[in-house]
This record gives C-alpha cells, structure tokens and sequence, in this order.
C-alpha cells in the first residue's frame, strides 16, 4: 500500500477504486451538495439518466436541472424542509434532460453535519420513478373515475330498475296479449260452431216452413246452440270474475256425449274420437263448465302429441276406490266414476310425467303452450274431492284418468227416461252424425260412435251394453243398409234403426232423416221397451 | 369561528410594538422560527398560518375569499384588529410581502414598518419588468400541479390510496413541518404566481426594508430592485444568502438587517 498522499495514489487505491465503482455505477443518483446548495459531485448513473457529462454538474444547484414547476417547490418546500428538519424523503419531482425531456423521479435530501453542528455537506439520493409516476397516475384517474361512478351509483341504479321493471312490464303485457289472444281464437272457434249449428237449424227450420214440414227439432237444436254460447259466455264473465264456481250432480256420460262433436272439431281430421261409456256411472258432484274445461284441455294435449294422427279414447267407468288407495291419494275411499283420456300418441318420460301437472310447465314453444292445462286439471280434481293420474311411456302413448266421488244415489237428480240404454251410431257424415249425437244424448241415451261399418265390430266388443244399433243407409262403402242386414243375421239380440233421407222406404226399421226429435224419441223408446 | 383558531395564531413575547410574522408559499409559521426569538425580548411576537397551510382551519378555506390576495390580506387585518395592534412591525415572505401591502392599505394605522423578504408584485414577465418568468413557464407550472403529482410523494399517498376514514394516518405521512393540504396550496400558487400588485407599491405608507437574496428563482434581484424603487420610503438589503428563503438559511444575517433597519430612525 502505497504510503504517499495524493489523488493519483488514492485512485490507485482498490478500496477506493471499489468505492468509486460503487458511487458511479449505483442504481440511482448520488449527487453531493456542499452547504451552499452547490453540487460538488455527481455519479455517472445520474449523468447517463440525464445525458450529461458528469463535469456538468459541478458548481451547479440541483435546482437547475429541475423543470420550473420542480424550481419553485423546491425553493418553496422542500429546501426550507431540509433547512428545517435536516432531511426530505421521496420527493416526487421532474428533472430535465439534456434534451429537454423530463425524467419523473424520486429525491431523498440530508444534510450531514459535523461534530459541531456545523453543515458539511448534502447528500442527495435520486430514484427513476418513471414506472410509479405512471402507476400513480393510473390509479388516480382509476380513483377518479370510481369517485364517479360512486358518485352516479345511485341514479344508474333507479335507471337499471326501471328499465328492468319496463322490461318485464313489457313482457307480462305480451305474455298477457299472448293469452288473450290465444283465449280470444278459441272463443272465436267455439262461438262459430254455436253460430254454425243455430245457422243449420235455421236453414232447416226455412226449408221446413217452405214444404210444411215439422220445424221443432230445428228450433229446439238452435235453442240449444243458444243456451250453450249463453253458457260459455257466463264462463267467460265467471273466468273475468274470477267467481267461486258451483258444484252441481253431472252425468259424465251425457256430458261427454254432449262435447264429442265439439271436440272432434277440435281435434280435426287426423285423431280419430272414441268414447267408452259405461253404463250405469253414477253421477259426479262438480262444477260442469269446469269438467267440460278439464276434458277439452285433456283432448287438446292429446291432439298435440299426435301430429302424425291418432286415436283418443274417451271412458268412463265406475269404481270403488278402496281405503288405502284413497290414503294414498288422500281423498276419501269409496264409490267413484273414472273419466280416461288414452292417446296413442309420443307419451312421456317419466321426468315430463313428473313435472307435467305443475303450472307453466311446458315442453311445448313459445307460443303454443302456457302449461296450465293440466295444472288446471290437477287443480279441478282436487277441489272437486277427487285425484287425477298419469300413465305413460315414450311412444306408447297416454293415459290420464280423473277419478271423482261418485254422488250418492239418494242425492242424485230424477233419472232420465233412457238412462242406461246405451246406443251404437254409425254414420260416415261428420254433420249427420254429430246432430245423432246431440239428440240422442239430449234424450238421455249413452252414445258409442263409428264412423264406419268397419269399425261396428269393435264397438260391439268393446261396448257389451249397447242395446241398439242407429245407422244409416247412404254410407258410401259398406251401405248402411246391407250392415243393417250382416247385423239382423249375427246379433239378432240388437235392435236396428236406420236412418235414410230417402222417404218412404217401407222397411220397418226405417227412420226418414232428418227426423224430430219427438219422432226419432218415440222409435227408440218403441224398439228398445216395447213393453211400454 | 374565531380568527385566532382559524389562523392558527400564537402570540409569543412581549413589548410596546406588535410584530406579525406572515409566511409565503410552500410553508407555515414554521419558516420564522430561526427568526422571531430574536425580536421577542422588544416586541409582542405574533404568528399565524394562512387558511389552508400548517394548523390553520383548512374548513374554513373559501375558494371564493381566497380567489385573490385581498382574501389573505383581509385575514391578516382581522387578526391584527383582534389582537389590537396598532403602528406594528408586519413580515412578510414571499408571496406575503404584498399580503402586508394589501392590508396596510386597506387598515393604514396597522403599521408603521414593514419588512420585505424576497417579495414580488409579479412573477411574470410584462413588457419591460422582469417577473422572472415568462408566461408559458407559469402555466406548466400550473398544468404540473393539476396533474397532482407534486409535492411528497408520501403526501400523495392517502390521496390515492384514499384512506379519508383514518385521517391520522395522513397526518402521520404528512410533515411535522409546513404541513399544506395539496389542494389548497395548489390553489395558493395559481392565486400567487398569477398576482400582479405593482401599483399598490407606490400607496405604501408604512417604511419599508426589502430582503433580497441572490440566486432567487423565484423573486430575481431586478423585482427587489423595482420593489425598492417603487416604495415611497424604502431600504433595499442584498444579503449574501442564496435562494428565496434567507429567514431559514441565512436567518443571522436576516435578523441583523431587520434589527438595523428597526432601529435607524424614520427618514
Ligand atoms: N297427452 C300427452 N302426451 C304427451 N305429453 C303430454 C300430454 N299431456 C301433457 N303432456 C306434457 O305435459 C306438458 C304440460 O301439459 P299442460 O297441458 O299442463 O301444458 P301445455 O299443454 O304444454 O300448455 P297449455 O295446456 O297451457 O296450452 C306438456 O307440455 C307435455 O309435455
Ligand atoms: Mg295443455
């Protein structure tokens, strides 16, 4: 080690060179001050930063290289800070480069005095706080921006609300429309078929008046249109009204047969009706419109699950519904009547069967179905003391069976005259055979259907009460006459009526059609009670 | 509320005359503490914070009354009519040598001297007067402390972190010295460096001393030139400190040309 003083031994010093290294290359600014604010050194870090030579900075004042906003807040704080309490840390300022642009940093002052008190120096330590100045300038205007949106909270809230609430305003107002109109088109439907039969019995009823001939059947079928839109329209005012509807005895039987024709209507020419009445069900308490409502929404869901076409089956029968069962079901055990609605329709999975009585439960699109019907269904059964089941398979079509208390006799109404006899109307004409069935269950009868005389054999096995065969003789295929004659042959047990618009046929079984109902009465009565 | 809350006021010493000591930009009372225990053995010492710096009732800053000086100089008339000063001594740094000239004018029989240090009517330039600035500094200036980046870094930090629920925690962060709340000093400078006072110069009636140091960025020794020369009963010291703030760097030699100038007679 070299024992002679100097700074061209000092240099030669490897502390010192270490030292220096250190000061120079550090990774920030070093700047020494004397006490009158000159700058005695500066390091080369500092220097690269600022694209100065370090010689640059002797004899200066860091104020000069800071940019005039810097100039006055040092002069202004940050000098008296130091003066005041020795020392300023992280002072954010900008220092300018030689090429006049600005490097955002970050000073630390102190002043270093000697034993006396006396001020020796200021060490200045500076950071490159390009990256923070960016990161504080972001979460201010981040800050910024939040104190709006804070600020605006409240009234973009109220706005989303209401905008949501207009929204489903809008929705509830379709969904409402969508309804009504659905609502409206059936009404439309069922009130032309009213108007349409009251408009044939007219014409009837004109044609009759012309050659002289009985118009009463005419005039009792147009009352009957009449009273049944009356009925309709007073279901329409207690559906508005939402009025507590009234159980009343029912005949299911007769109530089906009233409705066939409508619901053929329904549903059209693809799905074959049927019903299977048997004889002898006892009468329901229960409010009809309602029943009526449950059956028709039963057939429509029918329809709907055969687009390709099918058959539904309409059957009543009596049953005793023993005591467990009942508990199982919870309603009370004992006699009631079944109404079965079979379609050989797409069915159900068991998941759909599951869900399928829940209101607004629908597999059906937007438009087509509300999933009320069975809800509505389920609901009936229920009120009316009574359960409502389903069995059903993918691809094997569906069953649904109400099963409703079964009044007690001595409470049921007066019998009719023809309660019991049950009655086979063939007949290939959809208007003949649907004004048969009126007026045949109008008197009473219970009504079994075939449309053809193919279908006559299955009827009579699956109808063993039918007592009476009412066909006509201008079928096209197998005439009605010749069927007439196959059945005389082969089940001699039944009595035959046959119907033809030709006059005067002289067979004893012969019906002039259209025939009165008083006529057309007092025939059946005569073939099937000849006692009386 | 009471003016002596509002502005922090503290009454130090005792003697026939009052001397008030008025701060400029950038500080508080703090800044004559080198200073005033030299006059308080001879005169009522009087110090307060403008509204907006050190313990002064920031709630009370009113961006409307101190829009322009004349608010800062009314607050000094109030707190030298509260404390019933009369033919005083005012001190005024900075920006607050005119404050003083504002509210001799406004309240005459407040002073009888008045001691300049580094003042300045105007800090830009017009014309032929040296403000030493130009205009287009004094606007980056200004655009620099809206950006809000100015000043300790520390300072800023509850500003962004937000933290108005733990009010310490600044204060903590915050200096124990010329504590200034961001955006009232921000406000202060664009009153400050944007004032132009030259013409009340002329209607001081009090006796003046001008404090000029050298290397003053901020009040150049031409503006304590024109000062001095404007003054109708003025005398002009260049001290041997540098920069703006010679009662905290140089406070010896400020004391000592107080004192001399205190005590030469009237002219
Ligand atoms: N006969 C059936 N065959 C197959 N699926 C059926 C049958 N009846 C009901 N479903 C299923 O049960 C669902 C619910 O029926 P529901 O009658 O309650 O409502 P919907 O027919 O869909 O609509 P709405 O009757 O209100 O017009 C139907 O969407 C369908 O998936
Ligand atoms: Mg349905």
């Amino acid at each position: 080690m070299s024992t002679t003083q100097g700074p061209a031994d000092s240099r030669t010093s490897p502390e010192m060179e270490d030292l220096e290294d250190l000061f120079d290359t550090a990774p920030c600014g070093y700047v020494s001050a004397g006490a009158d604010g000159r700058i005695i050194r500066a390091n080369r870090t500092l220097a690269g930063w600022l694209g100065h030579d370090v010689a640059v900075f002797s004899g200066k004042r860091l104020q000069d290289f800071l940019n005039i906003a810097g100039k006055i807040y040092f002069e202004t704080h940050f000098a008296p800070l130091l003066r005041m309490q020795g020392f300023f840390h992280e002072v954010a300022l900008d220092l300018v480069r030689a090429d006049g642009s600005t490097l955002p940093v970050l000073v630390n002052a102190e002043e270093r005095r000697d034993a006396a008190g006396q001020l020796r120096f200021v060490r200045v330590t500076v950071f490159n706080a390009t990256d923070r100045r960016r990161y504080e300038r972001e979460l201010l205007q981040a800050r910024t921006a939040l104190e709006e949106l804070n600020r605006t909270l409240e009234a973009r809230v109220v706005e989303a609300v209401e905008a949501r609430l207009a929204t489903e305003d809008a929705l509830r107002q379709a969904q409402k429309m969508e309804a009504v109109g659905q609502l409206t088109g059936g009404i439309a439907h069922d009130f032309k078929n009213m108007l349409a039969v009251i408009s044939a019995a007219l014409n009837l009823t004109e044609r009759r008046l012309r050659t002289g001939g009985d118009v009463a059947p005419f005039i009792l079928a147009a009352r009957d249109g009449v009273e049944r839109a009356t009925a309709l329209i007073q279901r329409l005012l207690a559906f508005s009204r939402r009025q507590a509807l009234v159980p009343v005895p029912v005949d299911p039987n007769r109530m089906i047969a009233e409705m066939v024709d409508f619901l053929r209507r329904t549903l059209g020419n693809g799905v074959q009706l049927r019903t299977e009445l048997a004889p002898g069900t006892g009468q329901l308490l229960a409010d009809s419109s309602m029943l009526e409502n449950a059956l028709l929404n039963l057939a429509i869901n029918a329809r709907d699950a055969m687009p390709g076409g099918g058959e539904l089956v309409i059957a009543t029968a009596n049953r005793l519904l023993g005591v467990e069962e009942a508990a199982g079901q919870r309603v009370a055990p004992g006699p009631c009547v079944t109404i079965a609605v079979t379609d050989t329709g797409i069915g159900m999975t068991p998941e759909i069967a599951a869900k399928a009585f829940e209101p607004f439960f629908t597999t059906k699109g937007v438009g087509q179905g509300t999933g009320l019907g069975l809800s509505q269904v389920f609901a009936f059964a229920r009120q009316s003391g009574g359960h409502v089941a389903i069995r059903s398979a993918p691809g094997e079509g569906t069953t649904i069976t109400l099963c409703l208390p079964q009044l007690p006799a001595e409470a049921a109404g007066p019998a009719h005259d023809a309660s019991g006899a049950e009655i086979l109307i063939v007949d290939d004409d959809p208007q003949s055979l649907s004004l048969k069935v009126e007026m045949l269950s109008g008197l009473g009868y219970a009504v079994h259907l075939a449309r053809s005389a193919v279908e006559v054999q299955d009827r009579l096995a699956s109808g063993p009460g039918i007592a009476l065969v009412l066909t006509c003789a201008d079928m096209r295929g197998h005439g009605g006459r010749t069927l007439a004659q196959d059945l005389a042959r082969c089940r001699p047990d039944l009595k035959l009526l046959v119907t033809s618009p030709a006059a005067g046929a002289g067979c004893p079984d012969h019906l002039p059609w259209p025939a009165p109902l008083d006529q057309l009465a007092a025939r059946l009565q005569a073939l099937l009670d000849p006692a009386r | 509320m009471d003016v002596l809350e509002r502005n922090n006021v503290r009454v130090e010493g005792a003697g026939p005359r009052t001397m008030v000591f008025a701060h400029g930009f950038g500080c508080d009372q703090n800044m004559w503490r080198f200073v005033w225990p030299a006059f308080a053995q001879g005169y009522r010492v009087v110090l307060f914070d403008h509204v907006g710096c050190g313990g002064s009732a920031l709630g009370a800053y009113d961006p409307q009354r101190y829009a322009a000086l004349d608010g800062y100089a009314d607050d000094v008339v109030q707190i030298c009519r509260r404390l019933g000063v009369t033919d005083g001594v005012f001190v005024g740094h900075s920006v607050s040598a005119m404050i003083g000239v504002l509210a001799a004018e406004a309240a005459p029989d407040l002073f009888r001297e008045m001691v300049m240090v580094c003042p300045s009517p105007r800090y830009i330039d017009d014309g032929a007067y040296r403000g030493g600035f130009s205009e287009a500094q004094i606007h980056e200036l200004l655009a620099f402390l809206d950006e809000n980046h100015m000043g300790w870094s520390r300072q800023m930090a509850p500003v962004i972190v937000g933290n108005p629920d733990r009010p310490e925690l600044a204060e903590e962060l915050t200096n124990a010295f010329c504590r200034t709340d961001p955006e009232i000093a921000k406000r202060f400078a664009r009153v400050t460096f944007l004032s132009d006072h030259r013409d009340a110069l002329p209607r001081v009636r009090p006796r003046c001393l001008v404090l000029q140091c050298a290397e003053d960025v901020i009040a150049p020794q031409e503006v304590g030139e024109f000062v001095h020369a404007q003054l109708p009963d003025s005398r002009y010291v260049l001290l041997d400190a540098t920069g703006h703030c010679p009662n905290l760097s140089a406070p010896d030699e400020t004391v000592a040309a107080m004192t001399g100038f205190l005590a030469s007679p009237a002219a």
